[in-house]
């Protein structure tokens, strides 16, 4: 690999933990009634993301890497003291140039503005100069401390499966770090059926309307939706459970069958299962518990995931589903417990009751409005301090944020 | 509330000494490190913020060389934004080939020269082990400190490349003199061999003290790389004739191969067996930068080699 990832500015400044996002969201939490919105917000700007991606043709890769762009920013700043739609064109305009597919910054623009000044969200202050892009480009670049290469769990993924016959799914994409070193026998891989292939990729996709990205390293996300995908992929859990049963028989301390595949207690079932490297079968459970990884930290991961999708059925695109979700229809994690310390908003700052909670069902449109509350709440916070004196604040943010 | 510490702006650390060169997008200047004392090279990027913003070869380069790290080639220590400008900062290097080699004050030993010619190769190994083609190997993007060593620099046009299949390039890369003839002949779908044949071209230079193939433009290229290497024949290229441009660029006559009786003055069997296999006309032929690293030149030939020092 042209590049590894230990050695790579993501594992030594880019993985950060949760107080850090804390912290970063801290001045943002002061201006909404609950904490929840902020993750309803991560969801809302990684949609925008995809749309503009889409509309400028990017690849998906591309988009992701627009994505992690876009959280690393929003780790040294706020969304209530920056313009995060012209953040937002940015990050894709620096992905697509850091990528090798670039984009001419008058198409960004164009297609920025059509895409936010569209009647479901009816942001009209989009600039339509190109200098102002290129202003707010160079800002996010220093911010991202010039740290351009950015690695994705779909690298990790497509490297640790292939298609049933063994054929190796390629995904060529000229300029890609590494991928000239790339071995690409189809030896040692897990074979899946694609559509479970899919269904991990569409999962990966969707781990970026949340930090998960700033959180874990990119192969423990992969590993998180693979292991995901064999136990809600229809087909796959079948052939798991058909394995495992021929295991049980072979022994002599039988196991309930069920037991392999329940969804409710998968960590111990891959634990239990008994690896068998001779079988010539191939052992997806023992497969997954051979890769040497730290599992308990693959299932919080999964964990997470499942709360973003809850979370996420509670966020309606008013019908203008482009970007709607793939991997799983709604209300498939209906009922599904929020991760005790896996959500951020766990605690609730301000007195109860005195405070409203995020509304049952949160739109585009409502979000917007909440970033145009939260900007005016900041300013006249700015205006009127609580000491009497006006804050002398950023200049350089506030040229961005009339921008 | 306050926002999260920014780290520390790194520009105050810095004091420039004087300007040192001219990149492929920027001015370089020597810098000192105030608080360790050490001189760095700072490489002010264009930003070209009416137009299209942070130049894309800028952050190919970044890129690229974040991604890289080994003795002979130049190292990133870290990037710096000041006053509205993008700095590179690299490790300081006192010279670059081309200045010394044109200054008589430098003399090299047989031993020297094997180093640096090893050197070289060496780095350009490892850049095409990681995937990387340098695009403009040439004298003065050949950096040498006072300890002897030799490190590539300047990587504003190069690219990754795909190992297992090749991709369209643009052929208007590398300076004119180091340029391989299927570029010249027009080809866009090539690999880490036109890097290869400009290592050719130093080698020569190493010993010859001035550049080899000295060409007005692309034509005059070909006839002055056909006037010591012959003509390309089918034989000696196979498919050279089905290249885009080998209709327009072919030689008009037949000229035979004077590469040895040229050079044998300046350079050892050995070495003219090495310079001959980097400069064969044939990309696929041609050495690569492993195995030109196991010629019997390194291997066997003496005198070993020794880098040059003060």
């Amino acid at each position: 690999m042209a590049t590894d990832f230990w050695a790579s500015s993501q594992y030594k400044r880019w993985i950060v933990d949760r107080t850090a996002l804390k912290r970063a969201r801290a001045e943002d939490l002061q201006y909404v009634d609950d904490p929840e919105l902020l993750d309803f917000l991560e969801i809302f700007f990684s949609n925008l993301l995809a749309r503009v991606g889409k509309k400028l043709g990017l690849k998906q890769r591309v988009t992701a890497t627009a994505t992690v762009f876009f959280r690393r920013f929003y780790l040294k700043n706020s969304y209530c003291e920056t313009d995060p739609f012209i953040v937002i064109a940015a990050c894709c305009y620096v992905a697509a140039k850091a990528e090798e597919s670039p984009v001419h910054i008058k198409t960004v623009v164009t297609e920025a503005r059509l895409v936010f000044g569209s009647e479901e969200f009816g942001i009209k202050s989009f600039p339509s100069d190109n200098s102002k892009l290129a202003e707010m480009e160079f800002y996010l670049v220093d911010d991202l401390e010039c740290d351009l290469v950015v690695f994705h769990p779909y690298r990790t993924l497509m490297s640790l499966c292939c298609k049933e016959n063994g054929a190796v799914i390629t995904e060529p994409e000229a300029g890609e770090l590494g991928h000239g070193a790339h071995d690409d026998s189809g030896e040692g891989k897990l074979e899946l059926q694609e559509p479970a292939i899919q269904m991990a990729w569409y999962i990966i996709n969707d781990t970026y309307r949340s930090s998960l990205c700033l959180l874990y390293p990119p192969h423990m996300i992969a590993i998180a939706a693979l292991y995901l995908t064999l136990v809600l992929h229809a087909p796959t859990r079948e052939a798991i459970r058909a394995q495992s049963s021929n295991d049980t028989s072979s022994q002599p301390q039988s196991r309930p069958p069920s037991s392999a595949s329940s969804s409710s207690n998968p960590r111990r079932s891959s634990r239990s299962t008994p690896s068998n490297p001779k079988k010539p079968t191939q052992d997806i459970v023992g497969f997954i518990a051979g890769l040497n990884v730290n599992i308990e930290v693959v299932a919080s991961i999964a964990q997470e995931i499942i709360s973003l999708y809850t979370l996420w059925d509670r966020y309606k695109d008013d019908g203008h589903d482009s970007i709607a979700r793939t991997s799983f229809p709604r209300d498939t994690f209906r009922g599904t417990k929020r991760a005790a310390g896996g959500g951020t908003s766990t605690s609730r700052s301000g007195t109860p009751g005195e405070e409203s909670q995020a509304p049952l069902v949160v739109t585009p449109s409502y979000l917007v409005q909440l970033l145009v509350r939260m900007r005016e709440a900041r300013l006249a916070d700015i205006a009127h301090p609580p000491n009497g004196r006006p804050m002398a604040f950023d200049k350089r943010l506030e040229r961005t944020q009339n921008a | 509330m306050t926002r999260p510490p920014t780290p520390i702006r790194n520009e105050e650390f810095y004091a420039i000494v004087n300007q040192v060169g001219e990149g492929t997008f920027g001015k370089v200047y020597k810098a000192k490190n105030i608080a360790s004392g050490k001189f760095v090279a700072l490489k002010r990027i264009r930003m070209e913020t009416e137009r299209d913003g942070f130049p894309v070869t800028a952050m190919r380069e970044i890129k690229l060389l974040q991604s890289l790290r080994h003795d002979n080639v130049v190292q990133l220590y870290e990037m710096m934004v000041s006053n509205g400008s993008v700095f590179m900062v690299f490790e300081y290097m006192d010279h670059d080939l081309k200045g010394i080699l044109s200054q008589t004050q430098f003399a090299f030993s047989d031993a020297h020269l094997k180093s640096l010619c090893q050197q070289m190769l060496a780095g350009l190994a490892y850049l095409h082990h990681k995937g990387v083609i340098h695009r403009d190997i040439k004298g003065s993007n050949i950096l040498i400190n006072n300890r002897g060593e030799l490190k590539l620099g300047d990587f504003g046009l190069a690219r990754f490349y795909q190992k297992r299949r090749k991709s369209n390039y643009t052929n208007r890369v590398i300076t004119l003199w180091y340029r391989p003839p299927e570029l010249l002949f027009g080809t866009t779908v090539y690999g880490p061999e036109v890097d290869m044949w400009s290592a050719g071209c130093i080698m020569l230079e190493l010993f010859t003290k001035k550049e080899v193939f000295q060409g007005n433009d692309e034509i005059h290229q070909l006839d002055v790389i056909y006037k010591i290497l012959g003509t390309p024949t089918s034989e000696r290229w196979p498919g050279v004739n089905s290249l885009p441009w080998y209709e327009l660029v072919k030689p008009k006559d037949i000229i035979p191969n004077h590469f040895r009786e040229l050079f044998q003055k300046w350079l050892s069997p050995a070495g003219l067996d090495l310079a001959e296999q980097l400069l064969a006309y044939d990309p696929a032929q041609r050495a690569t930068a492993t195995q030109a690293l196991e010629a019997p030149y390194f291997k066997q030939e003496k005198p070993p080699a020794e880098p040059p020092t003060g």
